[in-house]
């Protein structure tokens, strides 16, 4: 009789996945299958629209990350309209970025990843959650984690229009510019993010890399995965958040490429599994293997720990000195190790607060050019910037009046779901054993392997046919079915 | 610690000054996620109401209206300040027929409430006020949910089932009488 371990929902994740576990009769994983609510016909929703209109829609797709889908959709409606902005509006807007990112690393690291590691993987789940990552760092820091949100959120409204739904950016530019007193504001709260991250880095040093428990956990082999990577660069080849070309590296760390907006679609293909309706993209040219890594898979991630395997280095100074020892610690490029990812978060948690600094204090940013007049005839564009969790990818394609006709979004969860799915199955293959208790711990430490990618499963499932499966089977080794599901049925 | 060298920026929490006198009425929810936008189009009717009744919305003390699509500390850093709030939002129990209206202090909120009221990214809203409790966030002393029973939460559309949208005005009541009973309270 196969034994089934549902984790339900899996806690301190946006959306509400499902992993479910198959035991064999002899007590080892079988099976793992993750599962995720589909959010349906967000493509369909956004056409018959002005184009202009779309990255205001698409920052509702979730309340996550609506930044990044404004980010995503002005420049792919840049595109649509062959325009331009003026590198003030272009400055504005990572300026706005930037301190998003700050806001969004930071509220990761003290409530998503601070959990698993500040408390550990063992803890009670009564203390394992930002109450008890506060209390045990101390309340003062805790008062800086809310600082910090609000600081970002100021900027983000001074420049975006509004505190979260950012809604200033149109085909050409931006609706408005700053003024020098708020470029001074802006200035002295960069300043102030750049102490914190150095801060954070600080904290995850004494804590995670002081402890030889993590380490091991770390560097082990369960949340382990040699594949693909992918992550905006500059042209000098450093992570940039906001423009750049995506560069592609393989497993063994070599560039295999690197392709602009217009290019992703012969870079990226998508994987449709029957047991769930969202896709699986991959790598097109090493072709789809299955759930396997792999030089030979084309199974890729998009995280911060591929973006800083994806890139050479980072653009600022700080940022660097912790990219290089990121690599010196962990034994060089590229870093498979997953859980490496909150670390590399954290570095670039420091790279946005400096690039926030070095964005306010640029002499451009006051400039009141913000904005071209879009004067070509709309037709189709593609706009990507790099998201929190992953490289987001927006296409439109419109009429000769701009009226939207089809909308393709690849957001950055859906690029890790294959990945996600074997961190999931490798963590509980090498977790639950024949005769091993499955203890809260031990589930746990299956969720932190997903934790480490922060999926953010709200958008990732925006388009999508009107109906879900109703049921699948499971089958052994030998193609008997072992199991019929049905917990997909809405 | 490094902490110790960060700049005193002032207190996180003084964006608004307390008010001990004050309400925030929340429409939560996606207004472009079907009956999810059930909170917003409630908190709408209520505002309107408000600004055409006899009373207008003032007697000594002070009504805010927010229309939010957050949850978890987000929402929490926006009740900073204010006494009392109400939150309005669909809830999916799957035990009520849809467009049914309830009412709930939050810390009465089931525990199936829990993934519609608040995005789960960072933390539960309870967590998240238990959080600003302890770092001396000035928080309202009671936050009413009012939830309205959704039928359909994952298809993109700025139209609400008929079931929800008939559960309006009940709804409206709903969050009126709340706003009454804060007046009473106010006046003892």
């Amino acid at each position: 009789m196969t034994q089934r371990i549902t984790i339900d929902p899996i806690t301190r994740l946006e959306g509400h996945g499902k992993i479910e576990i198959f035991l064999d009769p002899d007590g080892n994983v079988a099976n793992t299958y993750f599962q995720v609510p589909q959010l349906r016909g967000f493509e369909q929703f956004c056409v018959g629209r002005q184009v202009e209109e779309v990255p205001l829609l698409t920052n509702r797709i979730c309340g996550v990350c609506p930044e990044a889908h404004h980010m995503a959709g002005a420049k792919a409606a840049d595109a649509v309209y062959h325009v331009d902005p003026p590198s003030t509006a272009k400055k504005l807007r990572e300026l706005l970025y930037s301190a998003f990112y700050v806001t969004d690393h930071t509220t990761h690291f003290y409530a998503l990843a601070g959990p698993d590691f500040v408390m550990g993987p063992d803890a009670p789940v009564a203390e394992r959650n930002i109450l008890g990552v506060i209390h045990k760092v101390g309340l003062e820091i805790g008062g800086q984690v809310i600082q910090c949100r609000k600081n970002g959120h100021t900027v983000i409204e001074m420049i975006g229009g509004r505190k979260v739904h950012p809604c200033t950016s149109i085909p050409g530019g931006l609706t408005k510019g700053i003024t020098e007193e708020q470029r001074q504001e802006i200035e002295k709260m960069g300043r102030w993010a750049i102490g914190f991250a150095q801060f954070s880095l600080k904290l995850f040093n004494d804590i995670v890399l002081g402890n030889k428990a993590y380490l091991d956990l770390i560097l082990g082999d369960i949340y382990t995965h040699k594949t693909y990577y992918i992550g905006m660069v500059d042209e000098n080849n450093k992570i940039n958040f906001y423009d750049g070309k995506v560069s592609v590296v393989s497993p063994d760390g070599e560039r295999i490429g690197k392709y602009g907006p217009g290019d992703y679609s012969e870079w990226i293909e998508e994987h449709v599994e029957p047991w769930t309706y969202l896709k699986f993209p991959y790598l097109k040219k090493v072709g789809w293997k299955g759930f396997v890594d792999g030089k030979d898979s084309g199974v890729y991630c998009a995280t911060p720990l591929s973006r800083v395997n994806a890139a050479d280095g980072m653009a600022t100074p700080l940022a660097q000195e912790e990219y290089e020892k990121f690599f010196a610690t962990l034994g060089g490029k590229p870093v498979h190790q997953r859980l490496a990812t909150h670390w590399a978060r954290l570095i670039e948690l420091l790279y946005a607060a400096e690039r926030w600094v070095e964005l306010a204090t640029d002499p451009e940013i006051t400039s009141p050019k913000f904005h071209t007049i879009p004067t070509e005839k709309p037709t189709e564009g593609v706009g990507i910037v790099e998201a929190p969790r992953g490289t987001l990818t927006h296409h439109y394609w419109t009429d000769e009046r701009g009226v939207t006709t089809k909308v393709n979004l690849i957001v950055g969860t859906t690029n890790n779901y294959a990945p996600i799915s074997m961190s999931i199955n490798k963590a509980a293959s090498s977790l639950i054993k024949k005769g091993t208790v499955v203890s809260e711990g031990l589930l746990n430490m299956v969720e932190m392997a997903f934790r480490a990618y922060d999926p953010c499963l709200s958008c990732a499932t925006h388009s999508l046919p009107g109906k879900m499966p109703l049921e699948v089977t499971i089958h052994d080794a030998d193609g008997n079915p072992l199991e019929v599901l049905k917990q997909f049925v809405e | 610690m490094i902490a110790g060298n960060l700049e005193a920026n002032g207190s996180p929490w003084n964006s608004r000054d307390s008010d001990l006198n004050s309400l925030l009425v929340i429409g939560l929810g996606n207004p472009i996620l079907s009956d999810d936008g059930i909170g917003w189009r409630v908190a709408e009717e209520v505002q309107k109401a408000l600004q055409l009744g006899p009373d207008g919305n003032r007697e000594g003390a002070e009504i805010d209206f927010d229309y939010l699509a957050l949850g978890g500390l987000s929402l929490m850093e926006r009740m900073v300040g204010y006494s009392h709030a109400i939150v309005i939002d669909a809830i999916q129990t799957g035990l009520e027929p849809p467009g049914k209206v309830s009412i709930f202090l939050l810390e009465e909120l089931p525990d199936y409430a829990q993934g519609r009221t608040t995005a789960v990214h960072e933390t539960s809203l309870q967590t998240a006020i238990q959080v600003g409790q302890d770092l001396g966030a000035p928080l309202p002393d009671k936050i009413d949910i009012v939830t309205i029973e959704a039928e359909v939460l994952f298809d993109f559309s700025e139209s609400l089932t008929p079931e929800v949208e008939a559960a309006i005005p009940e709804a409206t009541r709903a969050v009126m009488n709340r706003i009454d009973q804060w007046k009473v309270d106010q006046k003892n």
